[in-house]
């Protein structure tokens, strides 16, 4: 395993409890959990908190795949998963019994479920990471990743960031998500203490540990500036901090005024960033230094990466070693790992006379809310069923808000909420819900959902 | 027209809870409806409703009912 290999190699590397002040080094972490050496899947339900990342680096460097999903997700998310792919080991702090398994102890603190009645099949070598996209709807999907796509991403990226041998870096990104993961694994390269942490920018603890750790940098998705700005963490200096970084979405105009601003004042940098579960990570970055000259660029692509912008469709077309080896939908998906030699990202772009690329639109019906994505076919086949069947259109506004849009004047409203907020986790601020008499049709008889967008975004339906 | 009523129904909004549930023990992230989110939402209300711009270190102190009523209450705003 090459990407723990670097790891391990990074004798300088600490992890700490942000809580208690704990901290563990990366030779204390080595094999320090008591595991099956097995070809076979465990699932990691994970909370950036230590333990969670001694579990994940101990399985990392054994034989199995490691499914890495958030510990938060729904119980009948979770069941459902299991029930499909039948993982040897679960690592799971929220459940104290998991029908099926039998609780061991790994280490003296970390406790793994492991299945009683053994399912063991064909795992393709090359599968060592599975990551969720996006979906909380339908079927869950899973990335497949191996070790090479992992290493090749976090290269590309230390390429770029500005990352020193004594940097302090908190986990406030969940590392089951694929920028999580790349700050995550870029920094045990190289830095020198990751500190885990569930503590938000709205806490006074997480103040109190970036001024007390000191931590160089920070990263988060358009949402997580929000919060910042919301704080006026902007107007003041913590010396320490060097740079940050962003995924996960474009950051609106105004913030990155903002943002540059500040960043000139202290003398910070700014990387914004592209990409996706499917490129391992990073596609593509932004250099400082253009933040305010290309704002809404972004950037050019990551070392040993390049763009095609499709003629006709104007599709954003990826090349890289960093691209995934294809879905997972059911567990025989895991015996194959076929890398495509491109990527259809599903955003249109251009590009602008000195190589930088601009997203220009989505061939792909999704919604980036919050920093997911959200793809609104399935949004609407949500509804749908739980509607009998009634007719609903789903938008995206300006990645801002979700439309949803209803014809029969009896539903409730209420309801409609309340369902998106369990199944999807949106805030009702995100959501603004619509009665239409008639659907807009294209020629083809097809929802125009183009037309649709144009009104609603020009009209005071949306303030 | 600075009542506890008026309060009470800048976290309804918020939170998107029935107004009857808001009481002074509620914490930040303590029930479901109060998390990071609705935190950020909250603030705005708070700031369009007060005609305020609070100050990060009263942002900071702002995790409960309790402890925005005093925050407010800095801000030329007593609740009662």
């Amino acid at each position: 395993m090459e990407l723990y290999h670097l790891i391990s190699e990074n004798k300088n590397l600490i992890f700490t409890d942000a809580t208690t002040g704990f901290s563990k080094t990366i030779k204390e972490m080595h094999q320090s959990l008591e595991i099956e050496n097995l070809r076979s899947v465990v699932f990691i339900y994970n909370d950036n908190q230590l333990p969670a990342v001694e579990t994940f680096l101990n399985f990392y460097q054994s034989r199995f795949t490691i499914a890495l999903l958030g510990l938060g997700v729904n119980v009948e998310f979770k069941e459902n998963l299991e029930k499909n792919y039948t993982p040897y080991y679960i690592y799971d702090p929220s459940r104290s019994e998991i029908e099926g398994y039998k609780v061991v102890d790994a280490s003296r603190t970390i406790q793994l479920f492991k299945r009683i009645e053994n399912a063991i099949y064909p795992i393709h070598p090359k599968v060592k990471l599975l990551l969720s996209t996006s979906g909380t709807t339908g079927s869950p999907k899973f990335v497949r990743l191996s070790d090479e796509n992992l290493v090749e991403n976090a290269q590309s990226i230390l390429d770029y960031l500005p990352v020193k041998s004594d940097d302090v870096v908190p986990l406030n990104v969940p590392i089951n998500s694929v920028y999580g993961l790349s700050i995550f694994n870029t920094n045990c390269i190289k830095a020198h203490q990751i500190v885990c942490t569930d503590k938000d920018v709205f806490k006074k603890e997480f103040w109190h540990d970036l001024k007390n750790f000191g931590y160089s940098t920070l990263g988060g998705v358009p949402y997580f500036y929000e919060m910042l700005q919301s704080i006026g963490f902007f107007k003041k200096d913590y010396p320490a901090l060097r740079y940050f970084t962003h995924g996960g979405g474009i950051i609106n105009h105004k913030l990155i005024e903002v943002i540059s601003e500040y960043t000139e004042k202290y003398g910070k940098k700014f990387f914004a960033q592209y990409g996706q579960t499917e490129a391992s990570g990073r596609m593509a970055f932004l250099p400082p230094e253009d933040l305010l000259r290309k704002r809404a660029s972004i950037g050019r692509p990551i070392q040993n990466g390049r763009f095609e912008i499709e003629e006709n469709t104007s599709e954003l077309i990826y090349y890289g070693p960093n691209i995934f080896g294809g879905y997972a939908e059911r567990r025989a998906d895991l015996q194959f790992y076929h890398q495509e030699e491109k990527l259809h990202t599903g955003d249109q772009a251009r590009k602008d006379d000195e190589g930088y690329y601009y997203i220009t639109g989505r061939l792909k019906r999704i919604v980036k809310l919050f920093g997911s994505r959200i793809n609104l076919d399935e949004i609407e086949l949500l509804l749908k069923d739980t509607f009998g069947g009634k007719t609903f259109i789903c938008l995206d506004l300006n990645d801002k808000h979700l439309a949803v849009l209803y014809t029969d004047a009896n539903l409730n409203r209420e309801i409609m909420v309340q369902t998106l907020k369990t199944k999807l986790h949106l805030h009702a601020s995100s959501v603004k819900i619509i009665h239409i008499t008639d659907v807009p049709l294209t020629v083809n008889g097809k929802v125009n959902y183009p037309l649709i967008k144009e009104s609603l975004e020009s009209e005071i339906l949306v303030q | 027209m600075n009542t506890i009523a008026q309060l009470h129904h800048v976290f309804a909004r918020a939170f998107e809870i029935p107004v009857e549930s808001v009481n002074d023990q509620l914490e930040y992230q303590a029930i479901v409806e109060w998390d990071s989110m609705s935190h950020l939402v909250l603030i705005e209300e708070l700031e369009s409703t007060y005609k305020i711009s609070i100050e990060m270190e009263d942002i900071l102190e702002m995790s409960s009912v309790e402890k925005i009523k005093i925050v407010l209450k800095k801000y030329g705003f007593e609740i009662n």
